[in-house]
């Protein structure tokens, strides 16, 4: 065994961590203590069972099983990131769609450069790492594309009624929200590094491999992240914007409920 | 003006009812809007005014019933070309860009300083507002630059949504004057309002809304009688 890899005496040992966390809210009076403890425990049988299937998608189903697997994420992304956008008609298809297309792009563009190698091992958690930041800023761009829509009615009427589009009059708000998406990854993309050691290079390091050939890894996995996440947050706004306006491009009313 | 055997109409509306959800917005509407000519809506609150002035430039679909401009059901129309040629200028007035100037391109972009300038003037507003920041806007300022907005595209026809709910008497007038020369310019004006003076002074034709349905439709003094007659 690796000694950078802790054994499951470690892991075992790493639950006073969450004990220690159950202290402090239980002294702190949070009513935390439980869900600490069902978020610690549900995490760690996720992750064995996750572990688990992967041992078998590495070992027996290869390529397929693999690609199989990210459509699953992917799906799931959807799922996650569609509910955060509530009262958004269609954001489950809408967010399932952009994350696909993000993930689909990057992965693509770096399986046929041969800048990873098409195997389970790289595919797997890869791609894992592009579907969960598309899914985050797909999530960001709904939300805000479905608040923008709510509260500047009354903006994007008054574009309509001069004979605008229904994209030219939802052109600035969509702007806006394509921007508030984006600028958390181009900032974390910024200060890749500065502030702290982004998990595929600290992964590698931690696993025995030289920091100078870790980085490189990094440089790649962040491109993707950039480039999954504006091709999944463009394609969701595009969509968006479809369901939003009808035909007549007058705004469709949503439903009011309160964000979550 | 004289709606019987008067101008054609420009806008007809034939049974035209309006439910959203459980509400019954308008019930039946039959009407006709002459052309060159100022139409005034009015009724209590939630009679139904603005949502009929809403199915003009196609912001409302009737749920049943049927609306034409110049003779063509509104769905055969551009909606876009037809939102140019029937304006409307809400009730509350929403300014979008930071400059004046910028705000009356939005929907005429080739639009010069000097003929920006004229627009503005003649609505009461000083040549020097072109160039002023929207933020420092009154709210009847902002309300006539909304309606200079409107007018900046050229439409045939102007629907406005009580314009002059937040003015002053000054500049009240100086928006009834400027109706008052748009009609005779030959445009078609819609006007919803709630000021009996102001329909007795600039109204050619006047249509009675009460929940949801048309009760009465005239000119301003044949309106006012039967008001009197009640």
């Amino acid at each position: 065994m690796n000694a950078a890899v802790p054994g499951w005496a470690g892991v075992l040992a790493s639950v006073s961590l969450v004990a220690l966390t159950v202290v402090v809210a239980w002294r702190r009076r949070l009513r935390l203590g439980r869900e600490i403890t069902f978020a610690a425990v549900r995490a760690g049988l996720q992750l064995a069972a996750v572990g688990a299937i992967l041992l078998v998608v590495f070992k027996h189903t290869g390529l397929v099983g693999a690609f199989g697997w990210l459509a699953a994420m992917t799906l799931i992304a959807g799922q996650v990131a569609g509910r955060r956008a509530r009262g958004l008609p269609g954001a489950t298809v809408t967010a399932t769609t952009a994350v696909a297309v993000g993930t689909a792009a990057t992965l693509g563009v770096l399986l046929v450069l041969e800048v990873i190698e098409a195997r389970p091992r790289v595919v797997i958690p890869a791609g894992g790492m592009v579907v969960s930041g598309a899914m985050q800023f797909t999530a960001v761009v709904l939300i805000r594309l479905r608040d923008e829509a709510r509260t500047a009615r009354l903006q994007v009427e008054a574009r309509l009624a001069l004979g605008l589009s229904a994209a030219d009059a939802f052109a600035p708000h969509l702007r806006s929200a394509l921007r508030t998406a984006l600028i958390p990854v181009i900032d974390s993309t910024k200060t890749v590094g500065l502030i702290s050691l982004p998990g595929a290079m600290t992964g590698l390091i931690l696993a025995g491999v030289d920091p100078f050939t870790a980085i490189r890894y990094q440089i790649v996995v962040m491109y993707m992240l950039l480039a999954a996440s504006a091709l999944a947050v463009l394609t969701a706004a595009r969509l968006t914007e479809r369901v939003l306006f009808d035909e007549a491009h007058r705004l469709r009313p949503l439903p009011d409920q309160s964000p979550i | 003006m004289s709606i019987s055997g008067g101008p054609s109409p420009v806008l007809v509306l034939e049974g035209v009812t309006v439910r959203r959800s459980s509400a019954l917005l308008l019930d039946g509407v039959t009407c006709r809007v002459p052309a060159g000519a100022c139409t005034m809506l009015v009724g209590p609150s939630g009679a139904g005014k603005s949502t009929l002035l809403r199915l003009l430039n196609r912001f409302e679909e009737p749920t049943a019933g049927a609306v034409s401009y110049q003779g063509r059901p509104l769905p055969a129309w551009d909606v876009l070309a037809l939102r140019r040629e029937v304006a409307l200028v809400a009730q509350r007035p929403v300014v979008l860009t930071d400059r004046v100037l910028d705000e009356l391109r939005i929907g005429r972009p080739d639009l010069d300083e000097d003929a920006a300038a004229a627009l503005l003037g003649r609505l009461g507003l000083p040549s020097g507002a072109v160039g002023r920041a929207t933020s420092g806007l009154s709210g009847g300022e902002a309300q006539r630059v909304c309606l200079a907005r409107a007018l900046a595209v050229e439409p045939h026809v102007l629907l406005v949504d009580e314009p002059t709910s937040a003015l002053d008497a000054h500049a009240t007038k100086a928006v009834e004057r400027v109706i008052g020369e748009l009609v005779a310019d030959g445009m078609t004006v819609v006007v919803v309002s709630h000021d009996a003076a102001q329909v007795r002074r600039i109204a050619d034709q006047v249509l009675v809304l009460e929940d949801g349905r048309l009760i009465a439709s005239g000119t301003a003094d044949r309106i006012a009688s039967l008001q009197e007659g009640v």
